[in-house]
């Protein structure tokens, strides 16, 4: 009975240390990236690290507020509305989340 | 002319999260609602009476509390339909049989 518990445990995601749950800067910036290249109103040649969603991507406040609902929805937690709405490009996401998430941010 | 305070753009924003939340379950599909909620966003972006900001956004309150009562609505007749149209099938064949008591599949 217990390896069956310990076995359903494993499924549960672990956020107790970062790293035991294999997150790292370069997984985060991945999994980012990839939720902002499948959101339509982005296109992906344009699309670096450093591109600002209003200035240079074309999104407006409101689509803003969608792209950071998925990135909720990827990472599992949601982002207070006054934190949103400084994270205009990638990699304030990404820095925003190394912190939230405990991971060595370089 | 004044520009209206920063809580009532924020006011407005979370009022925008949380009517796309709504929208993941609208029937006519979440793309649907999305751009015509968006559309009517940003018809009345140029508002800028904090008094009709207000209103505006009240009206968008209730159309969260519409939606809210539309899914249970629908969640009520799913389970409804799902759980009570085979009983009412049997409990008409048992009482027009004799008094041979079928087992119902509610206790």
């Amino acid at each position: 009975i217990s390896q069956h518990a310990i076995q359903r445990c494993s499924q549960w995601r672990c956020y107790a240390s970062a790293s035991s749950a294999g997150l790292s800067q370069d997984k985060i910036t991945e999994r980012v990236m990839t939720v902002i290249k499948l959101f339509e109103k982005i296109s992906a040649e344009k699309l670096t690290i450093e591109s600002h969603f209003m200035k240079e991507l074309g999104l407006d406040s409101l689509d803003h507020v969608e792209l950071l609902m998925a990135i909720e929805d990827e990472f599992g937690f949601e982002i207070p509305d006054q934190d949103a709405e400084k994270l205009n490009k990638p990699s304030d996401i990404i820095k925003y989340l190394c912190e939230k998430m405990e991971v060595d941010y370089k | 002319m004044t520009s209206p305070p920063p809580q009532l753009r924020s006011q407005v924003i979370a009022l925008y999260k949380n009517l796309l939340y709504m929208g993941r379950d609208y029937p006519k599909g979440y793309a649907y609602f999305r751009d015509r909620l968006k559309s009517v966003f940003l018809k009345n972006s140029g508002v800028k009476d904090p008094d009709q900001i207000k209103v505006l956004i009240g009206r968008g309150e209730f159309v969260i509390k519409e939606l809210e009562a539309l899914y249970m609505l629908r969640k009520y007749r799913a389970l409804k339909h799902r759980y009570y149209e085979k009983d009412e099938a049997t409990t008409s064949a048992t009482t027009s049989s004799s008094d041979k008591k079928a087992p119902t599949k509610t206790q």
